[in-house]
């Protein structure tokens, strides 16, 4: 290398910082910081007014084990993860593989599905409520139509659960199909010819063939779903506010409840805001160690 | 028109300095050339179209009569009220001005952040409200705001509904409201026409509304505190009846299931939407009723037992101790406070005035002046002893609790004796 290229790299060293720092000052500032700082507030007490912060140690912790309704937030969160989680992803998968092939009108089909993840959040418990409406919404209507039983949407915790369950699937189908979608057209149609000449069937060719090469586009799911799932909120707050009862409590609305509701215990709020971030780095980083150890081992 | 990077970057600059000159002008320090005396009052409430526009004349009037002072009004839904305020007190910028809920004012007055007022509000003026109503803003002996109006509940219903089960009387006074058995068999009888398309009532006690449910109790002559205010007292025969009478509105199926206090309906919605015959509502929501509906209705007391009784609703006015112009907030209460003022608001939104002169005069309503009366006769069974055990600091957290452990009774069937029980047990804690 010449000398006189030398200051030229040195300033293009110097160039990278000074490019990535508007970004870095800003997740510092609006992630990293209030990230941290909820960590230290979740060992503290914080007056509602005046703001003044008392430390109480682990306090809000041992309270934690001792609290019914987290529990109950908890076993719901994770219910809520093990349902929509394999929920959108298969319901994603099927869709992908019928609009990936010889459907009439597919992008026409794509953008229905894909739609709803366009929408704000509040907007679809708004529009799930109007769904669901016990007594007035369009599902009670059909169902007294077409002469079927009417379901408790709101007043049963199961068929409540069930109401936030299944706005959440039509809302993420769209996005496990797109990831599914590209992830199908990456597959290489030889591979496929090749297993046809060597007799091997179409569920042969999915399971053997296909399925392996989107094991990236399922990390990639599985990852994301799971961060979503466990930190469900708005869906929640909008379409049952965590009721009946506490049977739609999920970790995120309780935390919300705790900090910003009546009783203004922004501490305790901390605290369970960590409790939903360290289980989805754990469980992030479980899934990460186990699909670098498949891709060693593949 | 295509732009480069460079214009872009160039326009968000500019965009950017006119908010900034902007922001300026929002905490009141802006350059001197315009109006160099004026002050800017922020005052922050919620408001529905009607009690807005009712807002905006308010301020018109106020700021004709001191056109020293401009108040800019921050209008934020009620469901975040609370955060929007206590956000702005943490930062140690408080409003002005804020609009609070008498059952919410108890955790403002106890934390020492509102202006006393007792120099404008001397014990003269103070003596032209309605006594249990003032009562609502003092603290130790000393007035934090103006009670600017109350709203209190009463029963609308579907004139169809009640020819169709042949309820012909009906109670057009307090004098003549329905005792419990008289409301029960009223239900059942509605019951009996509505056939699953309608039930017969919904109660208001959803949304932050589970205060409502003492009505029922403060009928029946319960308590919800002691008399000293310190312990709870729910578990009592007055309460564990009442309990049982509400409990029996689900159990008999007199209530949609999705009406519990924990639900996200509201009782003048499913009104509106023909979804039950009659429904207890505050006044506040008669104009939005009243714009919905597409069917006759009208209006009845509420039932009585013991005695009557209604909910105490409604908001006063307050100012921050620690505001930025003090002296000006204490010329808006003054005004908001005086007779002309507070009966153009009243009118105009549907709500019930604090001092008696215009209690005890007929004001002239927008919204159905010919169902107004009922409310205003209803208003006046609410008493001080009710005041003063919906208003203390606690009421906010007790409210919670309230709509917690009676969801559990209305929706998961528990017991009205349980019930009790853990009422009290939750209040004690909530005391403590």
């Amino acid at each position: 290398m010449s000398r006189a290229a030398r200051p030229s790299a040195v300033g293009r060293d110097r160039e990278g910082p000074a490019f990535a720092a508007p970004a870095l000052l800003l997740a510092g500032t609006f992630l990293v910081l209030p990230m941290l700082l909820a960590g230290v507030y979740s060992f503290t007490d914080i007056a509602p007014l005046s703001g003044a912060v008392s430390w109480v140690g682990l306090q809000h912790y041992a309270t934690m084990l001792a609290d019914p309704v987290f529990a109950r937030a908890v076993l719901n969160t994770a219910l809520f993860t093990a349902v929509t989680v394999p929920g959108s992803m298969a319901l994603g998968l099927a869709l992908a593989l019928l609009m990936n092939s010889v459907l009439p009108a597919r992008a026409l089909f794509r953008t229905v599905v894909y739609l709803p993840l366009v929408i704000s959040g509040v907007a679809v418990g708004l529009i799930g409520t109007l769904l669901f409406n016990e007594t007035t919404g369009v599902l009670q209507t059909l169902a007294a139509a077409l002469g079927l039983p009417p379901v408790s949407w709101q007043s049963s915790g199961p068929a409540a659960f069930a109401s936030v369950v299944l706005i959440t699937l039509w809302v993420r189908v769209g996005f496990t199909m797109i990831i599914y979608l590209a992830g199908l057209q990456a597959v290489p149609v030889e591979l496929h010819e090749a297993g046809q000449v060597e007799g091997a069937g179409r569920w042969q060719r999915f399971r053997w063939i296909t399925w392996p090469l989107l094991g990236p586009a399922t990390f990639f799911l599985l990852v994301m779903s799971v961060i979503y799932s466990f930190q469900v909120f708005d869906t929640v707050f909008v379409l049952t506010g965590g009721g009946p009862g506490s049977a739609t409590e999920v970790l995120g609305t309780y935390a919300y409840d705790t900090a910003f509701g009546p009783a203004r215990d922004q501490g305790y709020g901390a605290a369970l805001g960590l409790v939903v971030f360290v289980f989805t780095l754990v469980f992030t980083l479980l899934q990460w160690r186990a699909s670098r150890t498949r891709d060693e081992a593949a | 028109m295509m732009l480069n990077r460079r214009q872009l970057i160039g326009g968000a600059a500019a965009g950017a300095t006119a908010s900034l000159a902007g922001c300026a002008g929002l905490t009141g320090r802006t350059p001197s050339q315009e109006a160099p005396e004026q002050t800017t009052l922020t005052f922050v409430n919620w408001s529905g179209d009607a009690e807005k526009a009712a807002f905006d004349a308010l301020i018109a009037a106020f700021t004709a009569a001191n056109p020293d002072v401009v108040v800019r009004t921050d209008t934020v839904p009620y469901a975040s009220i609370q955060t929007n305020i206590d956000s702005r007190f943490q930062a140690g910028t408080p409003p002005d001005l804020f609009r609070v809920s008498y059952i919410d004012i108890g955790q403002y007055t106890s934390q020492g952040v509102l202006l006393d007022v007792s120099g404008t509000f001397t014990a003269e003026r103070a003596a032209q409200f309605v006594p249990g109503l003032y009562q609502g803003v003092v603290a130790d002996g000393r007035p934090y705001g103006v009670p600017h109006q109350i709203d209190t509940s009463a029963v609308l219903y579907r004139t169809d509904a009640f020819e169709a089960a042949g309820i012909r009387d009906v109670p057009a006074s307090l004098e003549e409201a329905w005792s419990w058995e008289e409301f029960a068999a009223v239900a059942e009888r509605l019951a009996g026409v509505t056939k699953g398309k309608q039930v017969p009532f919904i109660y208001n006690w959803q949304a932050a509304g589970a205060y409502r449910w003492l009505s029922w109790l403060f009928q029946a002559d319960g308590r919800l505190l002691t008399e000293d205010l310190l312990a709870p007292a729910v578990d009592s025969p007055q309460g564990r009846r009442t309990l049982e009478f509400t409990r029996s509105f689900y159990t008999e199926g007199w209530v949609a299931r999705n009406s519990s206090t924990k639900s996200t309906t509201y009782a003048g919605d499913e009104f509106v939407a023909g979804a039950a015959a009659m429904a207890f509502v505050g006044d506040f929501v008669l104009p939005a009723v009243d714009a919905g509906v597409d069917f006759e209705y009208r209006v009845l007391p509420m039932p009585r037992d013991v005695r009557a009784a209604s909910d105490l609703g409604g908001n006063a006015i307050v100012a921050a101790a620690e505001g930025a112009h003090t002296e000006a907030a204490l010329r808006f209460l003054d005004f908001i406070a005086q007779e002309e003022p507070m009966r153009t608001y009243c009118e105009a939104t549907g709500q019930l005035p604090t001092l008696t002169s215009l209690t005890q005069t007929e004001l002239d309503f927008e919204v159905r002046p010919d169902l107004m009366g009922t409310f205003v006769e209803q208003a006046t069974t609410i008493t001080p002893e009710q005041v003063a055990q919906v208003t203390v600091p606690a009421f906010a957290r007790i409210n919670t609790l309230l709509g917690n452990e009676l969801e559990t009774m209305f929706l998961q069937g528990r017991e009205a004796g349980a019930t009790a029980q853990a009422l009290d047990e939750a209040l004690a804690q909530a005391l403590r």
